[in-house]
C-alpha cells in the first residue's frame, strides 16, 4: 500500500493528448482531446466488410466501396464488446497507429479514454486493458461505461430548461436516467453526478442489428429475398421506419382487408405506406424514398412493360420494425418494452430518486434518431408513473456521438485524472488492480 | 383482378422464395445472451402467459427465428484480415497475454458461457475457480512480475461468499438483499467518512468482494486476482466536495425542488408542488448506491417476469404470420395466426411445405 501511494505521488504529468474512443459495434467515435481543444469525432465503420467481388474493406476504406450490393460484415464488437481482437487491432492499427493512419497517434505518448457498454464480462475487460498496455503502450488509460460520460454535457441545454445568466451549469450533471440505443441492445443508466447507479443498470436486447434482421426477414417474406443485402436493409430502416404513436390504428390503416377486399386506405395508402425504389447496383448504389404512387403496379402492368426499378411498397413494415424496442414480445421475445425497463430499472433504485430521473431521461445511440422515439416513450412513461411526476424526455442534437463528446469532456474534467490508470502501475499492479480501480469509479467523495 | 402495390408479389414470392425460417441453422449456437433460456423463470411458472402455451415446435421455432435475427450476416462469412500493402508499422513482438488473446477465436457467447461456468465452479469450488481467474489477470510484463501483497487469493469474493451464496436463491431477492447489506454498511461508514483515505476500501466493484450476493451470476466483477489492494478511489481526490451552490439538505445530491426537476415550458410547476413529494433517500443510501458494485451481464438484462417469477406481467400480441395485421386466425396444422382467408391461403402453401400436408 505504501508504495504504491508513493508511485502515485510521484505520478509524471499526464500525456498532452487524449484519444478519445466510443468503440461501438457497428461505428468506432474517434477523435482526440488536447488541452481544451477537442477534435473530432470522425465515425469509423468498425468492421471487416466484404463486397461482391470479394474486395475486402478494414474500417473506412468502407468510404471506397461503392456497391453494397451482398456485402458481409466481419465485426470486432459483439453485444457491444469487444470480442476479437484480431480484427479490432486491425481496425485500429490502420485508423490510428500505422504511419499513414488517418489519425494518426504515438500511444507512449497519449492517454486513451475508452467508453465501453455497462455489464460487460470481466474476462473481456481485462483482454483489453492488456492489449491497451502490452500491446498498444498507451502512457495512461481509462475504460469507463459510456452512458456515464454523457453526464459530462450540459444536460439542461438538451432539455432546453429555462434559466437565467447566473444559472450553474453543473457538469457531471446532477440526475439523469441514460438511454443507450444502439447497435446490439438499449441499456437504461441511472447517473448521479456522472455515477452510474449499477444496481439499477437495465438492458434490453432489442438494438440496430434486430431491427434491420428484423425488416429483412419481413420484407423477404413478403416481398424479394433481401437475405444477403443487410446494407441496404438497414439504409431503408434509416429511412423509412419510424416509431408509431398509434399503433393500433397505423396497423389498421394498412391492412388490405379480407379476401378480395381492398379497403380505401390501404389504396391509397393513408399516408403511411411509401416507395422504395432500391438500388441496382449499376446506377444507383443507394434506395430513394418515394411518396406512395397507387398507381403506379397497375400503370406498369397495364402498358406490359416491365419496369426497370425495383420498388418496394412499404406499409406496416415501416413501424412494426420500431415497435420492438417497445413491444419485443412481437418476435417472441421474452423481455418487456423500453418504458417498463425504465420502470425495473427506477424499481431498483428508492423512490426518492424517481422524479428527478424521470425529469431528465436523455437518449442518445443512433435508433435515438427514429421519428417519434422521444414522443412513444414519454407517452407509455407517462401511463406508467403518478399523474403528479413530470417525464421529461429529450435527446441531444446528434445521439450517435453524445457519447463521444460527453467522453470528451470529460477528458477535460479533473475526475479524468482520478480515474485514468499509467501504464506503470499496470505493470506494478496488474489488470486486476486496474480493473477493480475502473469498477470502483470514482466514489462518493470525489 | 386488380394489382395494387406489393400484395400480389407477396402472393407469388412467398411461393418461390421459402423465407427466412429455412435459414440454415450453421452459426455458433446463441448462449444465453438474446433469449432467456431459462424456462423455470420464463416460462413455466407464467400461466397467463400466451406464450407459454406454445408448443415445443413453436418454442423451438421463435428460438431459431431470433437466433437468426441476432446475426451480422445472413451466410456464415469468414473474412480474413487483409495483407496491408507496405505495411508501414513494425511488427512489434507481442507479449504473451497479447498473443494469447489475439489467437483466441473465441465469440462472446462463448466468453459468456466461460463466465457462466466459472461462476458455477465459483460456487461448487471456490478456490479453484480463484486460482483459474487468477492465472489469467496477470501482465506479462516484465517488471510485472510479482503481486505486492499477494496471498494467492486474498480478496477473493468468491472464497468468502461461498456459504452465503448458497444461501439464498432468488435473484432480486439477493440484490435486495446486497442494498440492505450496503445501506447498513454505509451507514457506518458515513460519519467517518471526509478527508481520510476511507478505511472503507473501495466500495464498489471490487466489491462483489465483500458482500456479494448470493446469487450465481453476480460475482464477476470479483474475479479474484492476486494482486494489491485496490487503492480507495479516494485517496487521490483532490478536491471535497463539488462546489455548493444553493443549501443542500444532501451533501450528495440537492434537494427537490432545486435544480434537477426544472419544468419545461408548460409544464405545471415540477412534480412536488403540493402532491407528496417523496423525500430523497438519506446521504447514506445515495453512497451504497453511486458505489455498488455493477451487475452481471446476464443480471441486467430486463426480467420477462415480475419480481417472483411467478406473474405475467407484459402480454403478448399476436400478428397474421403472412402480411403483419393481427392474427385472429389460427393454422390448425401448425398453430401459426394469420388476419383472414386471403392470407391463410398464403400460409397454407408455406405451411404445408414445412410441415407436408
Ligand atoms: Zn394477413
Ligand atoms: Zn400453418
Amino acid at each position: 500500500m505504501a508504495s504504491s501511494r508513493k508511485s502515485r505521488s510521484a505520478r509524471a504529468p499526464p500525456p498532452p493528448r487524449t484519444l478519445v474512443l466510443d468503440n461501438g459495434s457497428d461505428t468506432i467515435k474517434a477523435g482526440f482531446v488536447t488541452g481544451e481543444k477537442t477534435a473530432g469525432p470522425r465515425i469509423i465503420p468498425n468492421c471487416l466488410a466484404r463486397d461482391r467481388h470479394r474486395k475486402t474493406y478494414v474500417g473506412s476504406e468502407l468510404e471506397k466501396c461503392k456497391d453494397f450490393g451482398e456485402i458481409a460484415f466481419r465485426r470486432p464488437v459483439e453485444k457491444g464488446f469487444i470480442a476479437n481482437w484480431e480484427a479490432q487491432k486491425e481496425i485500429w492499427d490502420r485508423e490510428f497507429f500505422d504511419d499513414k493512419a488517418p489519425q494518426r497517434c504515438d500511444p507512449s505518448e497519449s492517454r486513451l479514454v475508452l467508453a465501453e457498454q455497462p455489464n460487460s464480462l470481466p474476462a473481456l475487460q481485462t483482454h483489453c486493458d492488456q492489449m491497451v498496455f502490452e500491446e498498444f503502450g498507451f502512457a495512461s488509460y481509462y475504460r469507463g461505461t459510456g452512458p456515464s460520460f454523457n453526464a459530462y454535457h450540459d444536460i439542461q441545454a438538451i432539455f432546453h430548461t429555462p434559466r437565467t445568466s447566473e444559472t450553474i451549469i453543473d457538469i457531471p450533471a446532477e440526475v439523469i436516467l441514460l438511454i443507450d440505443s444502439g447497435y446490439s441492445h438499449t441499456t437504461v443508466t441511472p447517473i448521479l453526478q456522472g455515477r452510474p447507479i449499477h444496481p439499477a443498470i437495465r438492458r434490453l436486447d432489442v438494438g440496430g442489428k434486430l431491427m434491420t434482421n428484423y425488416l429483412t426477414r419481413v420484407l423477404s417474406l413478403r416481398h424479394f429475398d433481401m437475405r444477403n443485402e443487410t446494407y441496404i436493409v438497414n439504409e431503408m430502416k434509416e429511412a423509412v421506419c419510424y416509431v408509431s404513436l398509434d399503433f393500433k390504428g397505423d396497423l389498421e390503416k394498412t391492412w388490405k382487408g379480407t379476401r378480395g377486399e381492398r379497403r380505401e386506405e390501404y389504396l391509397t395508402g393513408a399516408g403511411i405506406a411509401k416507395d422504395y425504389v432500391l438500388p441496382d447496383s449499376h446506377k444507383s448504389f443507394h434506395g430513394v424514398v418515394r411518396e406512395y404512387d397507387p398507381g403506379a403496379s397497375s400503370r406498369a402492368a397495364c402498358k406490359g412493360t416491365v419496369s426497370t426499378e425495383d420498388v418496394l411498397t412499404l406499409r406496416n413494415e415501416r413501424f412494426v420494425v420500431p415497435e420492438l424496442l417497445f413491444n419485443p414480445s412481437d418476435i417472441g421475445m421474452r423481455q418487456p418494452g423500453l418504458a417498463d425497463l425504465v420502470m425495473q430499472s427506477l424499481s431498483a433504485l428508492p423512490i426518492g430518486l424517481w422524479p428527478g430521473l424521470l425529469a431528465n431521461i436523455v437518449v442518445v445511440g443512433g435508433n435515438a434518431k427514429l421519428e417519434n422515439f422521444i414522443q412513444r416513450l414519454q407517452m407509455e412513461l407517462l401511463e406508467r408513473v403518478p399523474d403528479e411526476c413530470v417525464v421529461r424526455v429529450a435527446r441531444p442534437a446528434d445521439p450517435v456521438i453524445s457519447t463521444w463528446l460527453g467522453a470528451a469532456n470529460f477528458a477535460k474534467h479533473e475526475h479524468v485524472e482520478q480515474l485514468a490508470v499509467t501504464k506503470q502501475e499496470y505493470e506494478e499492479h496488474g489488470a486486476g488492480w486496474v480493473a477493480r480501480k475502473f469498477a470502483a469509479g470514482l466514489g462518493v467523495d470525489s | 383482378m386488380n394489382n395494387f402495390g406489393v400484395i400480389e408479389i407477396a402472393g407469388t414470392t412467398t411461393k418461390s422464395t421459402p423465407g427466412w425460417a429455412y435459414v440454415p441453422d450453421t452459426g455458433p449456437a446463441l448462449a444465453a445472451g438474446l433469449q432467456p433460456a431459462n424456462r423455470k423463470r420464463a416460462a413455466r411458472n407464467q400461466p397467463a402467459l400466451s406464450l407459454s402455451d406454445l408448443s415445443a415446435r413453436q418454442e423451438t421455432r421463435i428460438r431459431k427465428d431470433l437466433e437468426a435475427l441476432d446475426r451480422d450476416n445472413h451466410k456464415d462469412t469468414n473474412i480474413a484480415i487483409p495483407p496491408k500493402s507496405g505495411r508501414s508499422r513494425a511488427q512489434n513482438k507481442h507479449t504473451p497475454n497479447v498473443r494469447k488473446i489475439l489467437q483466441s477465436q473465441k465469440t462472446f457467447a462463448n466468453h459468456l458461457d466461460d463466465y457462466q461456468a466459472m461462476l458455477a465452479l465459483a460456487e461448487s469450488n471456490p478456490g479453484a475457480a480463484a486460482a483459474m481467474n487468477a492465472a489469467q489477470a496477470k501482465p506479462s510484463t516484465s517488471t510485472a512480475a510479482t503481486p505486492k501483497s499477494a496471498s494467492p487469493a486474498p480478496t477473493t469474493s468468491s472464497a468468502g461468499g461461498g456459504s452465503k451464496r448458497s444461501a439464498a436463491a432468488a435473484k432480486r431477492a439477493a440484490a435486495q438483499e446486497k442494498l440492505e447489506q450496503e445501506r447498513k454498511k454505509a451507514t457506518k461508514a458515513a460519519p467517518s467518512r471526509p478527508p481520510s483515505p476511507s478505511p472503507e476500501p473501495s466500495p464498489a466493484p471490487p466489491a462483489a468482494a465483500d458482500d456479494d450476493d448470493d446469487n450465481d451470476d453476480n460475482d464477476d466483477e470479483d474475479i479474484p486476482m492476486p494482486d494489491a489492494t485496490p487503492l480507495p478511489p479516494t485517496a487521490t481526490a483532490t478536491t471535497t466536495t463539488p462546489p455548493q451552490t444553493y443549501p443542500r439538505e444532501s451533501d450528495i445530491l440537492p434537494a427537490y425542488p432545486k435544480p434537477p426537476p426544472r419544468a419545461h415550458p408548460g409544464d405545471a410547476d415540477p412534480l412536488l408542488a403540493s402532491c407528496g413529494v417523496p423525500p430523497l433517500p438519506s446521504d447514506a443510501e445515495l453512497r451504497a448506491l453511486m458505489t455498488a458494485a455493477p451487475l452481471s451481464y446476464l443480471e441486467a438484462r430486463a426480467a420477462w417476469a415480475g419480481a417472483g417469477g411467478d406473474q405475467a406481467r407484459y402480454p403478448a400480441r399476436v400478428f397474421c404470420a403472412v402480411c403483419g395485421y393481427w392474427g385472429r386466425v389460427k393454422c390448425l396444422k401448425c398453430g401459426g395466426r394469420v388476419c383472414a382467408l386471403e392470407c391463410l391461403e398464403a400460409h397454407r402453401e408455406e405451411c404445408a411445405g414445412r410441415y407436408g400436408l
